[in-house]
């Protein structure tokens, strides 16, 4: 009854910043991030692109309670450029694999759609044929009732 | 290098591809949206009106929540209550309403099941203001997954005898899984790399022949196996995973793979434009 809300481990609230970039004053050309509201997923990917990068010295995260919903990245680099500038380009380089990623899932589905659509390669099949289309609904009568909508799945 | 993509197979609720060139991160990151971060619906709060079956009222909201209902395109077709203009009114915009009314006058022992939920019309309109959500949603959408088709088997809510009765009114929500496991649209995402164990990210224990007792997987014909006198390299780096994504229902297999790239990628935003 006084447990907080789940979503407050994923949504910004009013007054939160999501990005707080604390510079360190003991070591050179260093910074700890603290990120609000991401978790590992997050948190992992960009620790591995960061070491991807040449500028990079150090990066490393933690998410220090489970509890708590937010991870500490903390980056140093060989000065040629600032912590945030270099993540500022990790995530940059990050959506652009992630678009790539998009187009080439774009390609695969169309020509997977162009083969007969789901389930079609496999139905042929024979023996498998029931437990490969659970549902009955098979690859040609898809459409208006079906759930699934194949191409037309975001088309309004 | 750019990310290589391969579908081995594509059905309405799963498909299994292969990717190479990434991170191990990123193929990881990649499941754990696919699993916890994609908005779907689901039943959230119940009113129950009269239940006279042998489940207590909570075992019966508890699997009307299970029940997938269809989320297509649930990011353009309905808000998220915290979000929403009403204030927690729940509206027509942020929910929807399912009812649920089964009686047995019969001697007989009756099945309860998801194709009793009814959908109803909202009662509570929203403000004056413009509101897009319920034009965008498909005919079916909040449905239970196989409503009105012969061909799929009804989910079942409860059995009922003669005399007893069950009416329920449920609130549709939308939610993500990071909330409520109701609310993932996969049912099961597998995932695996270095199917012969070169990169030795496991040790396996064995009674008496590790070979015999650990039979190689499907994915391990998509590899080389280590020769006898090969090295160990420990420098090498997974590059190839392989996945097996199996939704519920609620979004079709590609509407989650797709939608993955977007979901991701608004995250990155978000630490990109603050960062600077
Ligand atoms: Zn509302």
């Amino acid at each position: 009854m006084n447990a907080p809300n789940r979503y407050e481990l994923y949504v910004i609230e009013e007054g939160e910043t999501p990005v707080e970039v604390i510079e360190d004053t003991k070591i050179p050309n260093a910074a700890t991030i603290k990120i609000l509201k991401q978790d590992h997923t997050l948190g992992n990917m960009l620790r591995a692109q960061l070491l991807t990068m040449p500028q990079v010295l150090f990066a490393g995260y933690k998410v220090p309670h489970p509890l708590h919903p937010y991870f500490i990245l903390k980056i140093q680099t060989d000065g040629t450029i600032t912590p945030d500038l270099v993540l500022s380009e990790a995530c940059n380089q990050l959506i652009g694999t992630l678009s790539t990623l998009e187009s080439k899932f774009k390609r695969e589905f169309s020509f997977k759609e162009a083969d007969g659509g789901p389930g079609a390669a496999s139905a042929a099949g024979g023996a498998f044929a029931t437990s490969d289309d659970p549902y009955g609904t098979g690859a040609g009568t898809g459409g208006g009732a079906g759930w699934g909508n194949r191409d037309d799945y975001l088309d309004f | 290098m750019d990310p290589v993509l391969r579908i081995r197979e594509y059905q309405r609720d799963r498909v299994n591809f292969v990717l190479e060139n990434v991170d191990l991160a990123m193929a990881n990151s990649l499941r754990r949206v696919m699993m916890a971060d994609l908005p779907t619906v689901a039943i959230d709060l119940v009113v129950v009106e009269a239940n006279t079956t042998v489940l207590p009222d909570e075992f019966i909201v508890h699997r009307l929540g299970m029940v997938p209902l269809v989320s297509t395109n649930c990011d353009a077709a309905i808000r998220y209550t915290r979000d929403c203009n009403c204030e927690g009114e729940s509206c027509e915009f942020c929910s929807m309403i399912l009812t649920l009314h089964v009686k047995c006058n019969e001697s007989i022992t009756m099945d309860v099941t998801s194709n009793h939920l009814e959908l109803q019309p909202h009662p509570e309109k929203g403000i004056e203001e413009a509101g897009e959500e319920p034009v965008r949603r498909t005919e079916n959408f909040g449905l239970p997954v196989g409503k009105n088709d012969p061909d799929v088997d009804p989910i079942l809510i409860c059995k009922i005898r003669k005399g007893q009765e069950l009416k329920v009114k449920c609130q549709v929500k939308k939610g993500i899984a990071k909330e409520h496991a109701k609310w993932s649209p996969c049912s099961a995402v597998a995932f695996e790399y270095d199917p012969h164990n070169k990169l030795r990210h496991t040790s396996y224990w064995y009674e008496t022949d590790e070979k015999a007792e650990w039979p190689l997987g499907e994915n391990a014909r998509e590899e080389e196996p280590s020769r006898e006198d090969e090295l160990f390299d420990f420098n090498a780096k997974p590059n190839k995973f392989y996945f097996d994504v199996e939704t519920d229902g609620s979004l079709g297999a590609q509407e989650v793979v797709m939608k993955v790239c977007d979901t991701f990628a608004s995250s990155e935003n978000v630490a990109d434009e603050r960062s600077t």
